[in-house]
């Protein structure tokens, strides 16, 4: 509610309070955008201009050396298709399993509903860092460890989401489903044709809040794997930044090269939170009501 | 039995209609069966081999001995686990107030913007860092901070000479606590904002009308509003007061070891790289019953449930 033309003295803090808030205000866009600005430009610069001392914030000359020696020399390729291929799948499969637990729990006069909710509900009270020896030793049984499929497999579905969709579902007018199933249409056709169609904002939120989860997860790929050529990109990241000159010592890595790493794992997420903004408020009210 | 025998006709009849309903949504209880296999595997399953592997031996192969609460003694025993715990608790408590703090005042002062513009722009600006990986944070902030760095620089003109914040134990717990900041608030006001954004203007009519100024319209008409809000955050960020893993597993070094490493930090070295299950799971599930406390101490604490 935009109340400009109506602006009164008294709907604005004293003065003394405006400028406080707006010099804070500052503060913070200062100290959240100059960071970001500066590892851009770090990235975009010479290997020995990056490394002297002093902030930069236009790279002069410009130059994209960082990337191609972090892309193909430490063989970053490796690690981003991993993260694209467990990411994009995962993600997949835990929109569909998800809204189909939420959609089975969706339904009224369904017996035993009560204890489908509360099964479901238990699993979000567990919480999942905490069962990590667990993990491991369930995915070492199943021949999981070191593998894309553990990574997929672990968390696909989640009770945050599988109550996400089943809210979505739930606002869906029963009366649709209803003439459908009296026109002879099954249960899958109902569910595919009707539910699906009418839910795509549903499938997004939890689709974007997933596929962040997945390729930002540190904790679920250390536990499950130990080869190096399988991790994903925040594992690999971490490595370049703070171990690589330790356990390697063949090449220095310029700090050009480390920022374009920072930048390519980064970048993905910055680019789909502007294509789905309005998602995140969604996900981030639910599940701030849930708590 | 009893049951059956003294059940009237009514009843008799009430069973069948269950069992018609029942049979009627067979296709639901189909489509569920797969999930509930699932989540039995993947989710109940490893909380209760953790919870059974911390009363057994660390044993890789073959079978593994009860024994008892012997677990549990040497977790507490371990020093490392003793100064994780230190170090949770500390780490932990700043974050969950300065979270908490920091963010409302942001949002606040965000409401106060006028320009819709201006605001978005800021509070989108402020969300980004919460999309990072807390790899990638670590990557900003290495580069804040090292020591040829821009804070290093700012420090210069000072005439201070160069710090290796990164390696230097006395700046190691500033350090994780400010890149939560630097990660979260934005996230956090960001509920904050959705809430203050739902308040009935109603209630700002009637409060002007009686003559309230806007900092008595923030203290006396969004505060209040906000309290739900405050209090599912309080509850959010207590669950996590001593899980801290993601930021501390990417900063700690051995030169910082001893003011950061946390709880989970100790559970992953132990159980994972060290494969001692046992104790790592004793220390586990020590932690989930804290956290268990902490997070039914700050329920009751804000009237969560009432």
């Amino acid at each position: 509610m935009e109340k400009q033309t109506r602006l009164k003295k008294q709907d604005l803090l004293p003065l003394w309070l405006r400028i406080i808030g707006m010099v804070l205000l500052a503060f913070i866009v200062v100290v959240t955008g100059i960071p970001m600005l500066n590892v851009l430009s770090v990235s975009l610069s010479t290997a020995a201009n990056s490394d002297s001392p002093g902030l930069i914030l236009f790279p002069s000359p410009l130059t994209f050396e960082g990337y191609s020696f972090i892309w193909k020399f430490t063989n970053l390729k490796q690690p981003f298709f991993n993260t694209v291929f467990v990411a994009v799948v995962g993600t997949l499969l835990h929109v569909f399993f998800s809204s189909l637990a939420g959609y089975v729990l969706a339904q009224d006069h369904l017996p035993f509903k009560k204890t489908m909710v509360s099964f479901v509900m238990l699993t979000m009270m567990i919480p999942s860092q905490l069962s990590m020896i667990g993990i491991y030793v369930l995915n070492k049984q199943l021949h999981l460890l070191n593998t894309y499929q553990g990574l997929i497999i672990n968390g696909m579905v989640t009770g945050f989401s599988v109550f996400l969709m089943k809210n979505y579902f739930e606002g869906i007018p029963r009366s649709l489903a209803e003439s459908a199933r009296l026109e002879g249409a099954s249960e899958f056709t109902i569910f595919n044709k009707i539910y699906m169609r009418l839910s795509l904002s549903g499938f997004m939120t939890i689709g974007t809040l997933e596929f962040i989860r997945k390729w930002n997860d540190i904790t679920m790929t250390i536990t499950l794997i130990s080869d190096m050529k399988k991790w994903t990109l925040p594992v690999v990241l971490r490595w370049l930044l703070f171990d690589q000159a330790e356990t390697s010592g063949t090449s220095y890595v310029y700090q050009n090269a480390k920022m374009a790493a920072v930048v390519i794992t980064s970048v993905p997420l910055i680019v789909l939170y502007f294509f789905t903004q309005n998602f995140f408020k969604e996900g981030a009210l639910v599940g701030s009501v849930k708590g | 039995m009893l049951y059956y025998i003294c059940s009237s006709v009514t009843e008799v009849c009430m069973e069948k209609s269950l069992k018609k309903q029942v049979g009627k949504n067979k296709v639901f209880y189909l489509l569920f069966l797969p999930i509930a296999i699932y989540l039995i595997l993947f989710s109940y399953y490893p909380f209760f081999t953790g919870l059974a592997l911390s009363f057994q031996e660390n044993k890789l192969i073959g079978k593994k001995g009860f024994v008892g609460f012997e677990n549990y003694v040497s977790v507490l025993k371990d020093p490392n686990f003793v100064v994780a715990i230190k170090n949770s608790l500390i780490i932990g408590l700043w974050d969950f107030f300065l979270y908490f703090v920091l963010s409302l005042v942001f949002a606040l002062m965000l409401n106060e913007v006028r320009l819709k513009k201006v605001r978005q722009g800021i509070q989108t600006l402020a969300y980004v860092p919460y999309l990072f990986s807390w790899s990638v944070i670590g990557g900003i902030w290495a580069l804040l901070f090292d020591v040829r760095g821009v804070v290093n620089q700012c420090l210069g003109w000072f005439g201070a000479s160069p710090v290796f914040f990164l390696a230097s134990p006395q700046f190691a717990r500033p350090l994780i606590i400010g890149m939560g900041i630097w990660r979260s608030i934005g996230y956090y006001a960001l509920l904050y904002m959705v809430a203050i954004s739902s308040i009935d203007t109603e209630i700002f009519e009637a409060a002007r009308i009686d003559g309230a100024g806007r900092f008595s319209q923030i203290v006396h008409v969004i505060l209040p509003q906000l309290v739900p809000t405050m209090k599912t955050i309080i509850v959010l960020l207590a669950m996590g007061i001593l899980t801290h893993f993601d930021e501390i597993y990417v900063m700690v070094n051995p030169a910082n070891r001893n003011q950061i490493s946390s709880l989970l930090l100790y559970v992953y070295e132990t159980g994972i790289l060290s494969f001692k299950s046992g104790t790592a799971s004793a220390g586990a599930t020590l932690v989930m019953i804290g956290t268990l406390v902490v997070t039914q101490v700050f329920r009751s604490a804000t009237k969560f449930d009432t």
